[in-house]
């Protein structure tokens, strides 16, 4: 059976590294996916992402990324991008790891069809930080970006009449803020 | 003249480990280990109910999310005086089983192995005769022609594609790299097989904890599972079953294969016994508690001072008093403010960066230190403190470590020579043993205590009002892990981890006194100093972990490439 991951990487301690997860929880909570669709919150992965990317079809991340363009900016990177970085020699286990984690996949044999990462550029990552305030106004284009990647990839889903409350436990003043912008 | 090198991952990588090393004759004569970025954490803790500090302090590190979790559940515990029901404790043990088998697999196969594995020299290995001297040395029923055949024909056809991918940075061809063919490819068909068992450890972390990376299953007092024998929702027979044979899988892939490799690159390294050593003091907390009032262990701890095994003493618990009262935090050399030693219920955390100076600060690691001491933590100490106590179980794998070495490489090793680069990867590898089996030992209790009847899983926490501090630990993959709480009125009023990259990744302490990386790096030798595989070698036979220690937040680099902006 054809699966997808859609996937939120980040830290959610540290402002706007929190932004994949917040993302994630969002989509949980505004959306009903078909069920070959999987939404994680992944934390902060290492090489351990690979056993989870093995044999997916698909793979949609949204992380925080760094980058010239302006804070807010949603940048999105097809598989082929990102399997274009080299990995260098890794001191420690534990750093972020996506190409090389999609790079053992692929040499299994195993790596998804399609990935995707949507990319959101941020501006602070202070420890108990809120999200600043262009990535929070990023969240409708971050949330469009990976839709209309599972739309594209022919996965289903509809909007709950009722959205869930989205179980954004680390945050205190998120949720009610970013359901304005959906109503 | 000494020659400076720099391994600074930041400018390469995403990481965040940096090491400086001076080389003077081909032999490294000074080094440095520093975190390059700052950790605040703790300080989102304040003011928050110790109740739910887990939820955060599992956010600490993306890999060891459930270790800290449940250091700090158990540090509300200590401080509230609160004991666990007999059903958490096991279910606890096994999901901490459970996750350090998982680490110590990626830890071997993905960080590690690659430094002793020369992944070019496979497609000149004959898979038969691989096979046949696969099956001379272990059991393991996945060592056949067809098997490495298939693993040969996967670096094939990397290596023909010019596009290394993956193995694109190894220092490949290096002098100290000395493997034959048949063992490279051997080691690298169980890297590939080392995957599918790494998630078999971590689906059992999921199935007790409903959810993996982020456990949701604990709480202060205990767990969150229902207990019913019949359902298949609650944890009943079904799942336990299942819990069993995975357990069991993952056991064989550990006793047969890791173990084994870890061995076999030890038998055909034997010179790396003697490098590497450096600081030889070694802490760790006893762990897998037995009774739900934490006085007994399956696991030892103690500490050791200066490589005297006879001389060691042990910790009776988990929050023995003379560790309670024994560690401090020196920031000399780390970038914060505070002019003296601090004990971690009155540690701070208030960031001095000043930029990378060797003399003075240069690391965003705090100097912990137990009696003003440098410890070493982690799968080497927690060997050596169980074997000079006379650990059984301690005793028997490491023996068998030394019999399997020696079975295949001819050369005997002391437990003495276990204080070296190749002394923490056998302890990791013997230490993944003990757990093996103590994993099918806990799920039996857990099943046993369920048959008497007993449903119970929490104890109900009492907040006081008064002021109360405690300390809760974990001998996690890495090491001593403790985290320290005190609570007024309902709250936390501070809260201190330190956890075990901390003392070994330490920077130099007022005394001047290097930390274990730093001092276990002196005096390696450098076959080719432009690309420092030694110091690689040495450096992550600790296992190390940068994002608790710090964190980083830069995921992705600068630029990576074409992009669409949206």
């Amino acid at each position: 059976m054809s699966r997808v991951l859609i996937g939120g990487v980040g830290n959610v301690l540290l402002g706007d590294d929190g932004i994949g997860p917040y993302i994630v929880r969002l989509l949980e909570s505004l959306y009903r996916f078909e069920d070959n669709v999987e939404l994680t919150d992944l934390g902060t992965p290492a090489l351990d992402l690979t056993h989870r990317i093995v044999g997916l079809h698909s793979l949609i991340l949204v992380d925080s990324v760094a980058s010239d363009d302006a804070a807010g900016t949603v940048v999105v990177y097809p598989k082929e991008v990102i399997l274009q970085r080299t990995p260098a020699q890794r001191l420690d286990p534990h750093s972020p790891a996506l190409s090389e984690c999609l790079m053992a996949a692929e040499m299994l044999g195993a790596g998804p069809q399609n990935v995707l990462l949507v990319g959101v550029v941020g501006e602070s990552y202070e420890p108990g930080g809120p999200l600043s305030e262009p990535v929070r106004h990023s969240v409708q284009r971050a949330i469009e970006a990976v839709l209309r990647e599972l739309e594209r990839l022919g996965f289903t889903y509809e909007k709950r009449l009722v959205p869930d409350e989205p179980r954004i436990w680390w945050s205190d003043d998120l949720p009610a803020d970013s359901r304005a912008v959906f109503n | 003249m000494a020659k400076r090198i720099t391994i600074d991952p930041i400018t390469r990588i995403e990481g965040h480990l940096r090491i400086d090393v001076e080389v003077d004759n081909n032999a490294v004569s000074n080094a440095w280990a520093s975190c390059t970025m700052w950790r605040g954490i703790e300080k989102i803790l304040q003011g928050r109910d110790p109740r739910d500090a887990w939820l955060f302090t599992q956010r600490f590190c993306g890999v060891c999310t459930t270790v800290h979790a449940m250091a700090s559940v158990r540090s509300v515990e200590d401080a509230l005086k609160l004991e666990v029901p007999l059903n958490a404790q096991y279910i606890r043990n096994l999901i901490l089983i459970a996750h350090a088998l998982h680490d110590h697999i990626v830890h071997f196969y993905q960080l590690s192995a690659l430094d002793w594995v020369d992944v070019l020299q496979i497609p000149k290995a004959d898979p038969a005769a691989t096979s046949k001297l696969a099956e001379s040395i272990s059991p393991w029923t996945k060592n056949s022609r067809n098997e490495l055949k298939a693993a040969q024909d996967r670096v094939n056809a990397i290596a023909g594609s010019g596009q290394l991918g993956i193995f694109a940075n190894g220092y490949w061809g290096h002098p100290a790299m000395r493997l034959s063919p048949d063992v490279n490819l051997l080691a690298f068909s169980h890297y590939v097989q080392a995957l599918e068992y790494q998630r078999k450890a971590l689906q059992v972390v999921g199935i007790l904890g409903s959810k993996t990376p982020h456990i949701q299953n604990l709480n202060v007092g205990g767990v969150a599972n229902a207990i019913d024998l019949d359902s298949q929702s609650a944890l009943g027979m079904e799942k336990l079953e299942m819990i069993r044979g995975l357990l069991a899988e993952v056991a064989q892939f550990v006793q047969q294969v890791y173990f084994v490799d870890v061995c076999a690159v030890a038998a055909m390294y034997p010179e790396w016994f003697k490098i590497g050593s450096g600081l030889r003091n070694y802490l760790a907390v006893p762990d897998l508690p037995l009774d739900s009032r934490g006085s007994s262990y399956d696991l030892p701890g103690g500490y050791i001072r200066d490589a005297d095994l006879a001389g060691v003493k042990g910790f009776q618990t988990a929050s023995d008093p003379i560790f309670r009262q024994s560690i401090t935090e020196d920031v000399m050399h780390a970038y914060y403010q505070g002019e003296r030693p601090l004990h971690p219920w009155v540690g701070e955390t208030d960031p001095a960066f000043t930029g990378w100076n060797g003399d003075e600060k240069y690391s965003w690691v705090k100097a912990p230190r137990f009696n003003n001491e440098p410890m070493q933590v982690g799968p080497l100490a927690q060997v050596l403190i169980g074997y000079a106590q006379g650990h059984p179980l301690t005793r028997k794998y490491t023996d068998l470590a030394i019999d399997k070495i020696a079975a295949i490489g001819g050369v005997r090793a002391t437990p003495a020579a276990l204080h070296s680069t190749l002394g923490r990867h056998a302890a990791r590898a013997i230490r993944a043993c003990m757990l093996a089996e103590l994993a099918q030992k806990h799920l039996q209790l857990l099943v046993d205590n369920i048959a008497k009847g007993d449903y119970t899983v929490r104890n109900q926490p009492v907040l006081p009002t008064h002021e109360v501090q405690g300390v809760g630990t974990h001998e996690a993959p890495r090491g001593t892990l403790s985290h320290w709480v005190v609570i007024k009125d309902e709250k936390i009023k501070n809260y201190q981890a330190v956890v075990p990259s901390t003392w070994n990744a330490s920077p130099r302490d007022r005394a001047g006194a290097h930390g274990p990386y730093e001092a276990s790096l002196l005096h390696t030798p450098l076959a080719r100093p432009e690309e420092p595989l030694e110091v690689l070698r040495t450096v992550h036979s600790f296992d190390p972990c940068m994002a608790c220690a710090c964190h980083a937040f830069d995921p992705w680099g600068r630029k990576i490439g074409v992009a669409k902006v949206l």
